[in-house]
């Protein structure tokens, strides 16, 4: 009698199965994006894109069609306010073949700009448009539809209440059909005026937010989901940069620290600076050279470098003080050959102009770089200026992000830091990365008998036994040669 | 004599040329059969009769709406005489209405 009700319980006890149903989603075919979505934009559903002029909303509505038409499924664009031959010819700017995909009918640009002369006398509703798009999304089969600046649709009947209605109509009509729709709409800041069409945001089940600033002279792009109904989704803020082939947005930092943990130790290029290091530096870990002005920290990270590359590791070296060929041409005089090691491509220089771009943007190079050239070890020179990429702060996020890239690829990652006093040890910190760096190696000249003396100084590694001495080193013309003590 | 010069100057030029319109109508919602209405109207009052009104149902024939660049209806375009008119809406203002297709006169 009672084995039925016992089992009812046990089973209570053990929870109901919950299924949990996750909400079907469409792929943006951005990265980043799609992470920050927890996988896409809801199918069948709404997402408003709201944003400033140039935001870079309408690109974005965009290169989520063009993923899916490419991917066999077909989508409309419907064209408020641009010419359908415009928008062609910039997408193939970014290497977009709009053209192609339009005649095997898996895209259709729909030139929907009002005659500007007509006169409006009275009420109206926009059934012209909605039979036009009935009639195509039929014969396409489309499944996902771009309306790009609605607001110009919207202005013309110059009635908040006219606005509202149609728009609520629209969207009925495009939940019917089971639509996936874009709607990107310009905004004005919020401050200053609480927006006319605030009601959009309640309207549509994920509102996505892109704005461009600028921060000492230099835009960086960023976004952020507003809201998403039935789907978690990163609440920050995230840059984005439109790249030469379109929008990227950076992949968020992960909340948890999952570093491989500090492989075997790898020379330093110096047999006795490896004695100095108790055997040389660990595999992907984090050393920082801080020094002042001709201390000799590019040459100490060549020794390193060439070393590396002869061993075969590949070795990215991103260059922020000047140009491939100079350096290896200042290279020639302490007797390192880098030509041949990057000409075998087992070195590559990158230099950049710190301020010729935003962090978001010197962030996207640096990762690409890292999937692309698949290094072993990666020498930043000099992270004192990466300051100019906007600000100390701006500076601070791209180091750190580019050292748990590395450290997520167990790559080894040496940052060069020019201390500009003379007290050098106050400089260390190196913008505030120095708590995260596993090994610090302090060069100083000392004037001594009409002479400089270099001198070199293991600060911190972890977990290794290195000496705790000064050592003086020299710069020769076969590199480097570290005296005994 | 000051009467019919009036008459005149409000309806068409006698002997000009008939009046093409081509109206985009969404069925039978209520904007479109009342521009229909109003359209109608307006032609009796100012055109004696010299005019042709060719109606298109935009739900049955999406084409036409998609050629003609049709996106709000109802929409009435005057095609003859030349300049071509466009107007949105239910034609409800009279006033503008005569203005846009250049039937006004001296009335005001």
């Amino acid at each position: 009698m009672a084995t039925p009700k016992r089992r009812a319980q046990r089973r209570d006890a053990a929870g109901p199965r919950k299924r949990r149903k996750e909400l079907p989603k469409v792929q943006t075919g951005i990265a980043g994006l799609d992470e920050v979505l927890s996988g896409g934009l809801p199918a069948g559903r709404m997402t408003l894109l709201n944003g400033g002029a140039g935001s870079g909303k309408s690109l974005l509505g965009l290169q989520c069609l063009l993923h899916s038409a490419r991917a066999g499924e077909p989508g409309i664009v419907v064209l408020f306010e641009e010419r359908a031959a415009a928008v062609r010819q910039n997408a193939w700017s970014l290497g977009w073949d709009l053209a192609s995909l339009e005649q095997k009918n898996r895209l259709y640009l729909m030139d929907a700009r009002l005659n500007p002369e007509a006169v409006v006398s009275g009420d109206f509703s926009i059934k012209g448009l909605l039979a036009v798009l009935g009639q195509k999304i039929k014969t396409m089969r489309a499944r996902l539809i771009v309306i790009d600046a609605v607001d110009v649709l919207l202005h013309l009947y110059d009635n908040p209440v006219r606005e509202r209605h149609e728009l609520y109509a629209l969207h009925e009509w495009l939940l019917d059909r089971g639509l996936t729709t874009i709607m990107t709409v310009k905004t004005v800041s919020q401050e200053e005026a609480p927006s006319r069409y605030a009601f959009l945001d309640f309207m549509a089940d994920c509102v996505i937010h892109v704005d461009q600033r600028i921060t000492a002279q230099v835009t960086t792009r960023r976004l952020r989901v507003m809201k998403y109904r039935g789907s978690g989704f990163g609440r920050n803020e995230y840059p984005f940069i439109v790249g030469e082939n379109g929008i990227n947005v950076i992949p968020i930092t992960s909340s948890v620290l999952q570093h491989r943990p500090p492989g075997p130790k790898v020379s330093s290029g110096q047999a006795r600076l490896d004695d100095v290091l108790a055997g040389g530096y660990k595999r992907g870990t984090s050393i920082l050279i801080v020094g002042t002005a001709g201390a000799g920290k590019t040459t100490l990270a060549c020794v390193f470098a060439q070393a590396a590359c002869r061993r075969g590791e590949r070795v990215l070296y991103l260059n922020f003080e000047e140009s491939p060929e100079s350096m290896v041409s200042n290279m020639l005089s302490p007797g390192l050959a880098l030509r041949p090691l990057i000409k075998s491509g087992t070195l590559v220089v990158q230099s950049y102009l710190p301020e010729a771009m935003g962090v978001e943007e010197h962030l996207f190079h640096a990762l690409k770089a890292l999937d692309e050239v698949q290094p072993r070890h990666v020498v930043v020179d000099a992270i004192s200026a990466c300051t100019r990429m906007g600000s100390e702060r701006a500076a601070f996020e791209y180091l750190m992000r580019l050292l748990n890239a590395c450290k997520e690829r167990g790559i080894t990652c040496i940052y060069l830091n020019q201390a500009t006093g003379l007290d050098i040890v106050s400089e260390i910190s190196g913008i505030g990365v120095s708590s995260v760096i596993d090994t610090v190696i302090l060069l100083r000249q000392l004037p001594i008998g009409g002479a400089m003396k270099r001198e070199l100084i293991v600060v911190k590694s972890r977990g290794s036994k290195y000496s705790e001495q000064f050592h003086e080193f020299r710069i020769t013309d076969r590199g480097i040669d570290v005296v005994k003590a | 004599m000051k009467a019919g010069k009036r008459k005149r100057q409000r309806t068409a030029k006698p002997g000009g040329e008939t009046y093409v319109f081509r109206l985009f109508v969404a069925g039978n919602e209520s904007n479109s059969t009342r521009a229909g209405g109003n359209l109608a109207r307006l032609c009796e009052e100012h055109l004696n009769g010299r005019y042709q009104i060719e109606t298109v149902d935009v739900l049955k024939d999406a084409a036409a709406a998609h050629k003609n660049n049709v996106l709000v209806t109802p929409t009435l375009v005057l095609l003859k005489p030349r300049p071509k008119v466009t107007l949105l809406g239910n034609l409800n203002d009279t006033r503008q209405v005569l203005a846009a297709l250049r039937l006004t006169g001296d009335e005001r």
